[in-house]
C-alpha cells in the first residue's frame, strides 16, 4: 500500500463536494469515503483522519470514542468547520466574530509554521477582493498548550494545533476545508500540499515519540 | 398557518439555520436526513429540502419526498442540484461569481420574472441577489419568479409535473445564513419562511 491510501477523507457526500471527489489530487493523496462509513471502517491503517466543513457532526458525535481512541493511538485528525457538537476533543465550539467591516475578516499568521510556509496573508484573506470566504470565527478558548497559526484580528485564533488533549495530534481551522486551496494561481495553492506533507512528517513523529515510550 | 417540517442533514450551516429561533419557530420538526425514510410526513404541509444534501441519502429519499407532492404536499428546494430527484428536472450548472458586486457596471443578472406574486409582498428581488451556482429550465407551465436575464430560472413554482407544488430555487441561504456569510441571505430566509407558512403559494 502506498502513502496516498493511509489518510481517510470523510465525504459529506454534498453537491459542492463534487469537484473532490473528480480531483486527481485528492484520489492521489487521500482515501475518500463517504461519510457515514466511518462508523464501520476499522481505522487501524489509516494515519490522519480528514473531517470536512460539511459533515454530519450529528454522526460525528455518536462517533466520538472511535475519534478519541482514533487519537489516543498516536494519529491525527484534521478538522476544518464550525463545530457544534463536541465530539472533537478539547476543541470548543465555534463562535462566529462579530463583522462591521471587511477588514475585521483579515488574517494574520500568529506563529510561523511549515504549513503556510510561502503563503501571503493578504491571499487568504481576500478571493477576488472579496474578504471573508477564508474564516469567520473561532473555536475559543484553544485548547491548553496549543500552538495558534493564524488569527482574525484581536488575536482571535482561526487555526491551531493541539497536541496536549490526546495522545495524538488534532488540527483545527474555522474555516473551509484547507485542501481545496488548490490550482487557483495564488500562494494559497501552498497550502493544501503543505498541509498533506505536514500530515506525514507528524505522523512521523507521533510515531517515533510511541517508540521512545 | 402551514406546517413545515425540514430535512436536517446535521451540518454546521444547516444546524444554525433552522435552529435559529426567528426561523424554528416556522419549523414543526426537522428530521434528520439519514431517519428521513422512516419518517412521517402524513402531517406536514411543507417540506424543505435544503441545498447540500448527502447525494446517496437524498437519492434514497426521492421517491419518499415524489410521494408527499403527490399527496399534494408542498416542497421547497434550495440550491444547486447536480442530481435528478426533482420532478422534469432540467439544471443547468454555470461558473458561480461570488465577486460580481466588484466588477465594472456591475449587475447581478438577477430578473423578477413574476413582480405580482405573493412571495414579493414578502421579499424583494435585493433580497434574493447574491450569487447563482446555476439556473433550472422548468416544464411548460411551472412559473418563474426570479430569472437570470436569458430566462433561465432562479426560483420556480412547478404544480404541473405533480399533484403538489414544488418551490425551486438555486439560491442557497440555508448554507450561506447558518455559515455566517451572505447577509441578504438572512432578509431572504426572514421573508421567505413566512410566505411559506402563510402566504399565498398558487
Amino acid at each position: 500500500m502506498t502513502q496516498n491510501n493511509d489518510i481517510l477523507y470523510l465525504d459529506p457526500g454534498h453537491a459542492f463536494g463534487i469537484g473532490s471527489r473528480e480531483s486527481s489530487f485528492i484520489k492521489n493523496n487521500f482515501q475518500l469515503v463517504d461519510q457515514y462509513e466511518l462508523e464501520a471502517i476499522d481505522l487501524h491503517e489509516y494515519k490522519c483522519l480528514v473531517v470536512h466543513d460539511f459533515i454530519d457532526q450529528e454522526f460525528m458525535f455518536k462517533q466520538r470514542e472511535k475519534v478519541r481512541s482514533f487519537l489516543d493511538a498516536g494519529k491525527i485528525v484534521i478538522f476544518a468547520g464550525h463545530l457544534f457538537k463536541e465530539w472533537l476533543p478539547g476543541c470548543p465550539l465555534f463562535t462566529p466574530k462579530e463583522i462591521h467591516q471587511f477588514t475585521d475578516y483579515e488574517i494574520s499568521i500568529a506563529a510561523p509554521h511549515t504549513i503556510f510556509s510561502g503563503v501571503i496573508s493578504e491571499e487568504m484573506t481576500f478571493n477576488k477582493g472579496v474578504a471573508g470566504f477564508f474564516a469567520r470565527g473561532t473555536h475559543s478558548p484553544v485548547p491548553a498548550g496549543a500552538e495558534v497559526l493564524l488569527t482574525l484580528p484581536g488575536a482571535m485564533p482561526v487555526t491551531y494545533i493541539d497536541r496536549q488533549t490526546t495522545k495524538g495530534t488534532i488540527f483545527v481551522h474555522a474555516g473551509r476545508d484547507l485542501f481545496v486551496n488548490r490550482m487557483q494561481g495564488k500562494s494559497t495553492d501552498r497550502i493544501s500540499v503543505q498541509l498533506l506533507q505536514w500530515v506525514h512528517e507528524e505522523y512521523r513523529n507521533l510515531q517515533g515519540a510511541g517508540e521512545k515510550i | 398557518m402551514r406546517k413545515i417540517a425540514v430535512v436536517y442533514s446535521g451540518n454546521s450551516a444547516h444546524y444554525r439555520t433552522f435552529n435559529e429561533p426567528k426561523y424554528r419557530k416556522f419549523i414543526a420538526e426537522l428530521i434528520y436526513l439519514p431517519d428521513l425514510l422512516e419518517a412521517s410526513l402524513e402531517n406536514y404541509d411543507v417540506l424543505i429540502v435544503p441545498s447540500q444534501l448527502n447525494e446517496r441519502l437524498l437519492l434514497g429519499a426521492k421517491e419518499k419526498i415524489l410521494a408527499f407532492a403527490e399527496q399534494g404536499g408542498v416542497v421547497a428546494a434550495f440550491g444547486p442540484q447536480p442530481w435528478e430527484w426533482l420532478p422534469n428536472q432540467k439544471w443547468e450548472e454555470r461558473e458561480t461569481n461570488f465577486w460580481w458586486w466588484k466588477e465594472k457596471g456591475a449587475s447581478s443578472g438577477l430578473v423578477l420574472a413574476a413582480p405580482q406574486h405573493d412571495l414579493f409582498n414578502y421579499i424583494t428581488l435585493e433580497d434574493a441577489t447574491w450569487h447563482q451556482h446555476g439556473v433550472f429550465w422548468p416544464v411548460n407551465g411551472a412559473e418563474k419568479l426570479i430569472t437570470t436575464e436569458d430566462g433561465g430560472a432562479v426560483l420556480y413554482v412547478d404544480k404541473i409535473s405533480t399533484e403538489g407544488t414544488w418551490i425551486v430555487t438555486t439560491l442557497d441561504p440555508d448554507y450561506h445564513f447558518g455559515s455566517y456569510f451572505m447577509p441578504a441571505t438572512e432578509r431572504f430566509l426572514d421573508g421567505f419562511l413566512p410566505w411559506l407558512a402563510q402566504g399565498k403559494i398558487s
